[in-house]
């Protein structure tokens, strides 16, 4: 999950600046934010905080850039949870879930993935479209793409792979460690 | 009394061989003429018999024997109705007579005159009363003492003892007869007509004619025949007709005329009357006067020649009757015989033999031309054996037809036989068979106009011109035989369309074998592709959710529960893929390979069964075996799951081997893998399904029951062929057959460099 508010440590930590200095500017009112209700602890929301780091011109690099993102995309949900279980826990990645073509096609536009982890068959837009659709959108011919399928087996999916473009295939079921490799190799981590 | 049952049984012994009563040699003289007239008159023959006791039992006994209901035939017209001319003739001219002394010794024509005189009377008191018909009156009236005739002719001595002891005075006739045959003729007489099937009313007036009192019983059955019999009988006897000359006259007969409804003036007269037209006709129906010797002799001798002539012509009738009867009876045999024969080669055997050993001819030969003309089948038998089964090719030059090449004599397609000639250019001529030295015939061998072949044949020992009788012969057995031939023409027809219609038929199975095959693969497919997305996707929740577990789990027996969990997952997941890739099977890439290196592989890529005993797989494979056109790797797979399965079986059964031999087919140019194991062998159930999906001859613990399928397909989708032949207890094997591999142009100068 991308953060929509960040702590006092955490802005420090995306500014590369102590967090005295961030609770300083917090304090001056050169940072805009809140503190939580009932406590002393300070709120600072994503939007301030990047026009903050604009008006010091303090890189945006560092906002998020320490997850990878990662866009899950099954009609399983159950699997959908399995894969953010597991992604999540890695510590690596960042991950949001479709469950259908159309969501996957909104959330790549969003959310902007480094990779999709997408299942063949959906129920209304196959991953042959949704691969055409990604690599013919400018911003994201770097998007890598796992297909993930019931149906094929290892000869089969590399097929397909190549046809669509795509960049691996895992077949279900699959070894946790080996989709999490697959990742982290495509991804050059 | 014992001594009189003795005697009695004599008698009736005796009398049981008796079919017929001599007559009088007057009654002789007197009927013989008119039967041996150039146009014998029916009506004069007829009154002859109905003077004559014995020729009336004689008629009466013919006509039953001749199959007239005994009860139809109680007069002498009607007897005479239902016996044919020459029969009454032959009858009458062998009739026997009494001799002369014997006769008079036993005082027949007194018996003979009263026997008439009662048959008189009955005919006239029927008439009188309307009881009774009087033909049948007159009938009853004749036989009504055929007991006392027959005791008289056939015993006369000891009937004279009778006679004798009834001029003593001491004793009736009843009584004296009883005394010394221990029956009297009333009996007797019964006994007679019993035996000689005359109806129950005639051995009734028989058997009761001397009783004072008929019994009520008897009395209606014949209209009261009994008593107007014995009111005649009594009538007679008073008027001057009695048996003997010492018999006393006989008790009033008004009384018994009266019961039956005659006064006694009425019977008087009849008496009378019946009195006076014997003694008037007597002399001229033979019952008085005795005819001389010579004049007997004479008569006798005519009817001898008549007899003699009558007897030829039944001959004859009959000897033609036997003939027929013969023909007839070989014909039926024949039949029967051919009737169990299958083949043509049987069929002409049969003919042949029988030809020859019922029509006696010296040589038969009977032969059949091919449907297509093109050969003749025969045999040839001499004296009744089969000398040799022939085939003969038909050339161009060849004749069937027996005699000189002159216009008009085709052998004609009836079956009558033909006189033949050995001609130049006929096919026996040519094969210079042996048909004896004399005359020689053909007889067409035909069904309905269509010529089959023929019976070449010769008349037998010494050599002869065939007589009408044997040509008649001939012509029969050989329809018979045409008969037979075309039958075993249309049994080998029918064997041959029954054989087409097996061939059809079991490429009908093929078919619908593979097209059941096709069908269930489709479905298979339809379903493995469902299944797969269906089954693996739970399967990757459950194994990656325990995979996840098992990555937080400190404790190590967990984590093993864990693994298995996700083994199995990917084992359901296995399965599922296997069907799927057998419903779908990848498209082959044919290249060309040589067998025995695929062989090798083959056997190289077969993997051990775990925990069973090792066992070897043996190849023999020459080098030099042509290449085959097929995708190496698919084929390989398919003969390592062939030689997997037949190391299972030998595992299974403990012990075994298996051998893979590459045979180069010198038919074709065929290339065969053959994998033959020494294993339990199958059953015929498991046998027909040894290639359906999942189906396992073995218990549990088989793989998937995969194997043989996939190989089948694989195998099919590369152009070969795979067949399995079992046997329990002695092993399997499975052949894998490709096709010659023949070189495109380019691949030629290749292939020919091999050769």
């Amino acid at each position: 999950m991308a953060k929509d508010v960040y702590s006092t440590g955490e802005a420090a930590k995306i500014c590369r600046v102590s967090q005295q200095t961030i609770i300083r500017c917090f304090d001056s009112g050169k940072l805009d934010g809140f503190y939580v209700p009932g406590s002393r602890f300070r709120r600072i929301p994503r939007e301030t905080l990047i026009r903050f780091m604009k008006e010091n011109s303090i890189p945006l690099t560092n906002l998020d850039s320490d997850k990878k993102k990662v866009l899950v995309v099954d009609d399983e949900t159950e699997l959908v949870d399995l894969f953010v279980d597991i992604l999540e826990r890695d510590g690596r990645f960042q991950v949001k879930t479709a469950t259908c073509g159309y969501d996957a096609g909104l959330l790549t536009q969003q959310f902007r993935p480094d990779i999709i982890v997408l299942d063949y068959m959906l129920p209304d837009i196959n991953a042959n479209v949704v691969c055409k659709t990604i690599h013919s959108n400018p911003g994201l011919e770097d998007t890598k793409i796992i297909l993930i399928s019931a149906h094929f087996d290892e000869a089969d999916g590399s097929a397909e792979v190549e046809r669509l473009g795509a960049d691996a295939f895992i077949q279900k079921p699959f070894q946790l460690d080996e989709v999490v490799a697959v990742i982290a190799d495509l991804l050059k981590l | 009394m014992a001594a009189a049952g003795l005697q009695r049984r004599k008698v009736e012994l005796l009398l049981e061989e008796v079919d017929h009563l001599p007559t009088l040699p007057g009654v002789s003289l007197h009927v013989l003429p008119l039967v041996m007239a150039d146009t014998p008159r029916p009506r004069d023959i007829q009154l002859a018999i109905e003077i004559d006791p014995t020729l009336a039992a004689r008629i009466l006994k013919l006509a039953i024997d001749l199959g007239a209901p005994a009860d139809s035939v109680v007069s002498v017209d009607a007897a005479l109705q239902v016996v044919p001319l020459d029969a009454l003739t032959a009858s009458l001219l062998s009739i026997d007579t009494v001799d002369q002394k014997v006769a008079k010794d036993v005082e027949l024509p007194r018996l003979w005159r009263h026997v008439l005189a009662t048959a008189m009377a009955c005919q006239i008191i029927a008439t009188r009363v309307g009881t009774v018909p009087p033909e049948t009156a007159l009938l009853a009236g004749l036989l009504h003492d055929i007991g006392q005739v027959a005791l008289r002719v056939l015993m006369p001595r000891a009937y004279a003892q009778v006679l004798e002891q009834l001029r003593a005075g001491n004793t009736d006739l009843l009584e004296a007869e009883r005394d010394l045959f221990g029956l009297d003729h009333a009996v007797l007489g019964k006994q007679l007509a019993q035996r000689w099937g005359f109806c129950e009313t005639l051995q009734n007036v028989i058997w009761l004619h001397h009783q004072a009192q008929v019994p009520t019983a008897n009395r209606g059955a014949g209209g009261g025949l009994t008593e107007l019999v014995r009111l005649a009988d009594l009538l007679a006897r008073q008027h001057g007709f009695s048996y003997h000359a010492a018999e006393q006259i006989p008790e009033n007969t008004a009384e018994v005329a009266e019961r039956i409804g005659l006064s006694g003036i009425q019977a008087e007269q009849i008496g009378h009357q019946v009195s006076t037209a014997i003694e008037f006709n007597a002399g001229p129906l033979g019952l008085r006067e005795e005819p001389s010797p010579d004049e007997l002799r004479r008569v006798f001798l005519g009817a001898n020649v008549r007899l003699g002539e009558l007897y030829h012509n039944g001959y004859s009738l009959s000897h033609a009757a036997q003939a027929e009867s013969r023909e007839s009876g070989l014909l039926l045999q024949l039949n029967a015989d051919l009737a169990a024969c299958h083949s043509t080669r049987d069929v002409l055997e049969t003919v042949g033999t029988t030809a020859c050993n019922a029509l006696d001819l010296h040589v038969a030969l009977p032969y059949v031309v091919a449907t297509d003309g093109t050969y003749v089948e025969g045999v040839r038998c001499i004296g009744g054996r089969v000398e040799e089964h022939f085939l003969y090719e038909v050339t161009s030059g060849d004749s069937l037809e027996p005699w000189p090449t002159r216009p008009g004599i085709p052998l004609s397609p009836s079956s009558a036989p033909v006189r033949a000639e050995r001609v130049e250019g006929w096919l026996f001529e040519r094969q210079g068979i042996d048909l004896g030295s004399g005359p020689f015939y053909a007889s067409a061998i035909a069904v309905e106009d269509s010529k089959l072949g023929a019976l070449v044949f010769s008349i037998g020992n010494p050599p002869h011109e065939l007589t009408p009788q044997e040509a008649r012969q001939v012509a029969a057995v050989v329809t018979l035989a045409g008969i037979a031939l075309k039958r075993s023409q249309a049994d080998a027809d029918l064997v041959a369309l029954s054989e087409r219609l097996a061939d059809v038929n079991r490429q009908l199975e093929a078919t619908h074998h593979k097209s059941l095959q096709q069908r269930n693969v489709a479905s298979l497919s339809e379903m493995a592709t469902g299944a797969a997305h269906e089954i693996n996707n739970p399967l990757a929740i459950i194994s990656g959710r325990a995979q996840q577990l098992a990555s937080l789990q400190q404790d190590a027996a967990t984590r093993d529960i864990l693994q298995t969990i996700i083994d199995q997952a990917e084992r359901i997941s296995d399965i599922i893929m296997e069907l799927r890739a057998f419903a779908k099977p990848p498209a082959p890439k044919p290249e060309s390979v040589e067998p025995a290196a695929l062989a090798r592989r083959a056997a190289g890529d077969v993997e051990p069964p775990a925990g069973a005993p090792a066992v070897p797989v043996d190849v023999e494979a020459d080098d030099d075996t042509p290449p085959i056109q097929v995708d190496p790797d698919q084929v390989a797979a398919a003969l390592s799951e062939i030689l997997a399965n037949a190391v299972q079986a030998c595992a299974h059964a403990g012990a075994g081997t298996v051998r893979l031999a590459v045979e180069s087919l010198t038919v074709g140019g065929e290339v065969r893998f053959v994998v033959t194991d020494s294993g339990p062998g199958m059953d015929p159930q498991v046998r027909a399904r040894a290639f359906d999906p999942f189906y396992s001859g073995y218990e549990a613990g088989r793989r998937c029951g995969l194997g043989l399928p996939k190989a089948y397909r694989a195998i099919h989708a590369n152009g070969g062929d795979m067949t399995l032949e079992s046997t329990p207890g002695h092993g399997t094997t499975v052949r894998v057959t490709f096709p010659a591999f023949k070189p495109t142009p380019s691949e030629s100068a290749n292939g020919s460099v091999r050769a």
